[in-house]
C-alpha cells in the first residue's frame, strides 16, 4: 500500500489540524484512564465504527437475500427452504433481520458509537472554532503550506498591503497586536468546522424517529365498501385497533387509460366523529387522507364479490301479462302481481356444481350465479289440490340465473326470469399509518441537506500575514499563510491571487505609506 | 501478439481510420435512408436512435483508434461524431418525452435511453472542460451497447401506472441517475489513477480477468442445465413480453449445447488468472506473464465466438422446456442481462489489452496520480449528497405512495448500503487520510457496490421497485 508522500503529508499538516487533535487527544487519554474511559474510548473510535457499520451492511445484505418473514408468504418459505434450514433460520432471526432484536440493537449500537465520537471529539472542535489561531508562531509558519515571503521596506506598509488586499479579495481583515510581535488574520466560514457535527445529529435525528415509529406507530390496513362506515384497523400482526373517530367510503373507483391498464384509483372518504363529519377528501395513489395523526393511503381497490344491483326482466310463464324490469339487491323482495313476490336469496360470484349442490368456489367474479326464490300464493292453490290443509301454504320456485341443471326449477316457476345488468359492489382497499416519528425523519433530512451542503461546499478559509525581520541581514520580509480545510487546490489558486495583490499593492504604497498609516489609526 | 506488432509497424497516419469511419457513417446512413424513404416515416424514435447508434459507433471506433495509436487528430473526428449522435438521442429523447408525456424514467427502456444521453454529455464535457480524451474509448462503447440494448427492450409508450404519477417520480430518478453517474466516473478515475501510480499491469491483468471470470461463472452457475444446455427465458413474440407459468415465475427453455460454450469460454477466461497466479508464486516469472498475455487474447478470440453462438442460437428459435411439454420460443429481448454480460466481459477484456499495449500513451495522456486521486476525491464529494437526496426523496416519495418512508425492500437496503459504503470511504479519507491506492480501492468497491444495487437488485432480488 503506497500512500502517496510528501504532498499528502503537507497536506494533512496544513489544514487536517482539527482532525489531528482527535487522533492525539485519543492517544493521550487512553494512558492514565479506567475501565470506563477505556470503554467510552474504544465505543468512540473511527475502528468500532467501521467494523459497526460493515456489520450493518453485511446484515442488511443477508435480510435482502434471504426470503423475509412478513412480506413472503409461509408457503413460500417452506417451499424454498428445507424445514432444517428453515428453523435455523428463524432461529438466528434471519428470517426478519429487520425487525429481530439484534439488528435493532446494533443500530442502537451504531447510534451509540456516533454520539461518543461525536461528544468525543466536539471540545476540540469548539475550542478550535470559538478560540480561532489568529497568530501563526515560528514552528506553524515552517510547516504551514501554501506560504509565502514577499521583500518589504517596513512592516507597517508591507501590512497596510496586505490588508487593503484581503480588503479586495472580500475579507475582513484583523489586525492581530500581541506584545512583542503583530500581524493580521482573515478568515471566512469558520462554521464550516463543526459542519460534520450538524451531518451527525441529523442522522441521530433520523434515527430517533424511526425508533419512535419502531414503538408507538402502527400500520395496518381497512378495507370499506362503498358506504360502508368503519373505524377497526386491521394490524399487520393480526389484531384489531380501534380508531377514535370512524372512516366513510362514500365511494371509489378506478379509471383506466385508453389500452385498459389502470390510470388512478380514488375513493372519496369522509371522518366521522361523534356522528358527525369532520373532514372530506378524495384520496389517489400519492395523495393521502391526514386525519390526527394517521394517514390512509389508497392502495387497492376491486369488486367486493357483493351485488350492488341485479336488473331482471320478468315475463309471466303462462303468457299472459306484461313483462316487467325490476331490480334487486341481495335480500330484497319485490312483488310481481298480488300473489307473488320475488327474493334475491343468493349471489354466488364464482360457482360451482357437486352432488347436486352449489358450492362457491371463490370470491372472485368469475362464473357468477343469482338465486332466487319466486314465491306464489295462487300456485300453491292450483298444483296441491288434494292437500286441503296446505292451501294457504305459500310455493317457493329456485330460480337460478343462469339455470342450473338439477337445482333450479326455473320452467316451473310462474315467471320466466332473464338478467340485463349486473352491477357489483366496490370495495377500497386503505392503508392506515400512523408514525409520529416521521417528523423526526424529515427533520433529519433536512439537516442532513444543509450539513452535507456545509460539509462538502462551504470552506474554512484563513490567511496570515506576518512582517518577519531577518536577524543576519535586517531586511524585513512579509510572511504569508493560508489554509483551507478542503478543496485545497481551489484555494492555492486563490492564495496566489492573494499574493499577487499584496505584491501589485505594494508597489503603490511606499510614497503613501505613511499618511495612510496615520488614517488608519485615527479610523480606529 | 500479431496484433500489437502490426500496430507498431503501421505508422499513426491520422486520416485513414478517419476517412474509413467517415465512409461507413456516410454508408450506413445513406442505406438507412433508403429504407426510411420506402417507409416513408423520417423522424420516429427507432430512426432517431438508429442514425445516434451510428454516430456513436463511428465515434467509438474512433476514440479506440486514439486509444490505440495516440493520434491527436481522431478526437476531434470522435468528438463531432458524438455531437451528432448526442443530437440523434437528443431528438429521441424529446420524442419519447412528448409521445409519453412524462420524463422517460419509466421503463428499463426509458431509462437506458437517458442513460445513454447522460453518458455521451458526460464524455463531452469531460474532454472538453477537463481535457480527458481517452474517456470516449471507455464510455462509446458503453453507449453503443446501450442502444444495441434498446433495440432489443420492448419500447411501446407505457401510461404511468397509478403509483409513479408523483413529481418524486422525476425527482428521485434525476438524481439516482445523477448520483450513479457521478460513482461511475469516480470509478474510472480510481482506476486511471491505479495505472499512473504504477500499478503493475499484472495486477490489472488479475482485476479485470476475475471480472470476467465472476461474470462467465454467473452465467454458468445459474443458467447451465443438464448436459450441455443453456437456460433461458422464454419470449412472447406477440406480446412482447416473457411467459410467466404462475405470478411471478418464469418460463425457461433449454438451448442444447450452449450451455458447453459458456463453459468453454469460462475455462478461456479463467486460464490467465491461472497463469498470473503461477507467475506470482514463481517470483513473477516473467515466461508465465507472457503466458498469461497470451490467454487473454486467446480468451477473447473464444468470447467473442460464445457471443457470436449465443447471438445465432438465441435471436429466435424453438426449444424445450424443463418445466412444460413442447417447444417455446425466445428472443434475445428476454435475456437482455445474459447478452450485456457478455459484451461486458469482452469489453473488459478488451481494455485490458489497451492498458497493455498502450500504457506509456496513457500515462502521457492521463493526468498526474496526485491530480487523479484528488478529483476521485472530489467526485465522490459529489455522489455522496447526491446519494443523500436521492434516498430522502424516494423515502418521502414511498411516504406518499407506500405508507411508510421506509420498508426495508431490497432496493432501497442496497441504496442505504451503497450510502454506507461512501460514507466510510469519507471517513476514513477525512479522518484516517487515506490516500492513493487504499483510497482508489474503496472507490472501486463503492462503484461495485452501485453496479449491483443498479442492476443485480433488478434482477435478482424483486421487490417493491418492480418498475425499474
Amino acid at each position: 500500500m503506497a500512500l502517496l508522500p510528501s504532498i499528502y503529508f503537507v497536506d494533512l499538516c496544513g489544514a487536517m489540524l482539527a482532525f489531528e487533535h482527535y487522533e492525539q487527544g485519543e492517544d493521550m487519554a487512553v494512558e492514565s484512564l479506567g475501565i470506563a474511559r477505556k470503554t467510552w474510548q474504544t465505543i468512540a473510535s473511527i475502528k468500532t465504527g467501521v467494523v459497526l457499520l460493515i456489520l450493518v451492511v453485511i446484515l442488511a445484505a443477508a435480510g435482502t437475500i434471504v426470503l423475509q418473514r412478513p412480506v413472503t408468504d409461509p408457503d413460500e418459505m417452506q417451499a424454498a427452504y428445507s424445514p432444517h434450514v428453515l428453523r435455523i433460520l428463524d432461529a438466528v432471526g434471519l428470517t426478519d433481520v429487520f425487525h429481530f432484536w439484534w439488528f435493532l440493537g446494533l443500530l442502537l449500537l451504531v447510534s451509540a458509537c456516533i454520539i461518543a465520537a461525536s461528544v468525543e471529539r466536539f471540545p476540540n472542535s469548539w475550542r478550535y472554532f470559538s478560540r480561532p489561531y489568529k497568530y501563526p508562531d515560528e514552528s506553524f509558519r515552517r510547516a504551514s503550506h501554501p506560504q509565502k515571503s514577499i521583500p518589504i521596506a517596513d512592516e507597517e506598509s508591507g501590512l497596510v498591503a496586505a490588508q487593503r488586499a484581503l480588503h479586495a479579495m472580500g475579507f475582513k481583515p484583523e489586525r492581530i497586536v500581541r506584545e512583542d510581535h503583530f500581524g493580521i488574520f482573515a478568515e471566512r466560514h469558520r462554521i464550516s468546522e463543526l459542519a460534520v457535527y450538524i451531518v451527525h445529529a441529523s442522522l441521530l435525528l433520523i434515527f430517533f424517529g424511526t425508533i419512535v415509529d419502531g414503538f408507538w406507530g402502527w400500520r395496518g390496513t381497512l378495507n370499506l365498501n362503498e358506504g360502508q362506515t368503519s373505524n377497526l384497523v386491521e394490524l399487520r400482526d393480526g389484531s384489531t385497533r380501534k380508531l377514535p373517530f370512524a372512516i366513510r367510503c362514500d365511494s371509489a373507483g378506478q379509471d383506466n387509460y385508453k389500452d385498459g391498464t389502470p390510470k388512478k384509483w380514488w375513493s372519496k372518504l369522509a371522518v366521522v366523529q361523534e356522528g358527525r363529519d369532520v373532514k372530506n377528501k378524495e384520496i389517489v395513489v400519492n395523495d393521502p387522507l391526514l386525519y390526527k395523526g394517521v394517514r390512509f393511503y389508497q392502495s387497492s381497490y376491486g369488486q367486493n364479490g357483493k351485488v350492488d344491483k341485479l336488473s331482471l326482466v320478468a315475463v309471466p310463464s303462462n303468457g299472459s301479462g306484461a313483462k316487467q324490469e325490476i331490480g334487486l339487491a341481495v335480500n330484497d323482495t319485490v312483488a310481481l302481481d298480488s300473489d307473488t313476490t320475488i327474493r334475491f336469496a343468493e349471489f354466488i360470484p364464482d360457482y360451482a356444481v357437486r352432488d347436486g349442490q352449489v358450492y362457491r368456489k371463490s370470491n372472485e367474479l368469475e362464473n357468477p350465479a343469482a338465486h332466487l326464490v319466486v314465491t306464489s300464493k295462487s300456485a300453491g292453490k292450483n298444483e296441491d289440490k288434494d292437500k286441503d290443509k296446505d292451501k294457504d301454504k305459500d310455493k317457493d320456485y329456485d330460480v337460478w340465473l343462469p339455470a342450473i341443471n338439477g337445482v333450479a326449477d326455473n320452467s316451473k316457476s310462474p315467471y320466466l326470469l332473464q338478467a340485463t345488468d349486473l352491477k357489483m359492489g366496490h370495495f377500497t382497499g386503505l392503508q392506515v399509518s400512523h408514525e409520529p416519528g416521521q417528523w423526526g425523519v424529515w427533520g433529519g433530512v433536512v439537516l442532513m441537506g444543509i450539513g452535507l451542503a456545509f460539509v462538502f461546499y462551504v470552506i474554512h478559509m484563513r490567511f496570515w500575514v506576518v512582517p518577519v525581520c531577518d536577524p543576519k541581514t535586517g531586511q524585513y520580509s512579509l510572511w504569508l499563510g493560508g489554509s483551507a480545510n478542503r478543496n485545497r487546490d481551489a484555494f492555492e489558486q486563490r492564495f496566489n491571487e492573494l499574493v499577487t495583490t499584496v505584491e501589485a499593492e505594494l508597489k503603490d504604497i511606499p510614497k503613501t505609506s505613511r499618511q495612510e498609516q496615520v488614517t488608519s489609526i485615527a479610523g480606529h | 501478439m500479431a496484433p500489437a506488432k502490426a500496430e507498431q509497424q503501421q505508422p499513426a497516419s491520422g486520416m485513414t481510420l478517419i476517412v474509413t469511419v467517415g465512409l461507413a457513417i456516410a454508408f450506413l446512413l445513406f442505406m438507412a435512408f433508403l429504407n426510411v424513404v420506402k417507409n416513408g416515416n423520417l423522424l420516429n424514435e427507432s430512426n432517431l436512435l438508429f442514425a445516434a447508434l451510428i454516430f456513436y459507433s463511428g465515434a467509438g471506433a474512433l476514440y479506440l483508434g486514439f486509444g490505440v495509436t495516440g493520434t491527436e487528430s481522431y478526437v476531434k473526428a470522435a468528438s463531432i461524431a458524438t455531437w451528432l449522435g448526442l443530437a440523434g438521442n437528443t431528438a429521441a429523447v424529446t420524442h419519447r418525452w412528448y409521445e409519453a408525456g412524462h420524463p422517460p424514467f419509466a421503463s428499463v427502456y426509458e431509462m437506458l435511453l437517458s442513460f445513454v444521453w447522460t453518458l455521451a454529455v458526460l464524455t463531452l464535457v469531460a474532454e472538453k472542460k477537463y481535457h480527458v480524451k481517452v474517456i470516449g474509448t471507455v464510455t462509446m462503447p458503453v453507449a453503443i451497447v446501450g442502444v444495441v440494448l434498446m433495440q432489443l427492450l420492448r419500447t411501446d409508450v407505457h401510461p404511468l401506472v397509478p403509483a409513479l404519477q408523483s413529481t418524486w417520480l422525476h425527482v428521485h430518478v434525476t438524481l439516482a441517475m445523477l448520483a450513479y453517474a457521478a460513482c461511475a466516473l469516480s470509478f474510472a478515475l480510481a482506476m486511471m489513477f491505479l495505472i499512473q501510480d504504477n500499478m503493475k499491469t499484472e495486477t490489472f491483468l488479475t482485476f479485470t480477468s476475475a471480472s470476467t471470470l465472476a461474470i462467465y461463472a454467473s452465467v454458468v452457475l445459474t443458467r447451465f442445465e443438464k448436459w450441455g444446455g443453456l437456460s433461458l427465458a422464454a419470449w412472447n413474440p406477440e406480446n412482447k413480453a416473457e411467459v410467466f407459468i404462475s405470478k411471478g415465475v418464469r418460463l425457461f427453455v433449454t438451448i442444447p449445447d450452449l450451455g458447453w460454450v459458456m463453459v468453454l469460454a469460462l475455462l478461456a477466461v479463467a486460464a490467465p488468472l491461472v497463469f498470473c497466479g503461477v507467475a506470482r508464486c514463481k517470483n513473477n516469472n516473467d515466461s508465465f506473464l507472457v503466458l498469461a498475455n497470451r490467454a487473454v487474447f486467446l480468451s477473447i478470440l473464444i468470447q467473442v465466438m460464445a457471443l457470436v453462438m449465443f447471438l445465432l442460437r438465441a435471436r429466435d428459435g424453438r426449444y424445450p422446456s424443463l418445466d412444460a411439454d413442447g417447444l417455446f420460443p425466445t428472443s434475445l429481448a428476454a435475456s437482455p442481462f445474459i447478452l450485456s454480460a457478455l459484451v461486458g466481459a469482452i469489453f473488459i477484456s478488451l481494455l485490458y489489452l489497451l492498458l497493455l499495449w498502450r500504457r506509456k500513451d496513457l500515462e502521457t495522456l492521463l493526468p498526474s496520480a496526485v491530480e487523479l486521486d484528488r478529483i476521485t476525491y472530489k467526485t465522490i464529494c459529489l455522489a455522496f449528497p447526491l446519494l443523500t437526496l436521492m434516498i430522502a426523496a424516494g423515502a418521502y416519495w414511498a411516504n406518499q405512495t407506500w405508507g411508510s418512508y421506509w420498508s426495508w425492500d431490497p432496493k432501497e437496503t442496497w441504496a442505504a448500503i451503497t450510502w454506507l459504503v461512501y460514507a466510510g470511504y469519507l471517513h476514513m479519507r477525512i479522518t484516517r487520510g487515506w490516500r492513493g491506492r487504499r483510497a482508489a480501492y474503496f472507490a472501486i468497491l463503492g462503484f461495485a457496490v452501485v453496479m449491483f444495487t443498479f442492476f443485480g437488485v433488478t434482477y435478482l432480488l424483486p421487490g417493491l421497485h418492480a418498475y425499474a
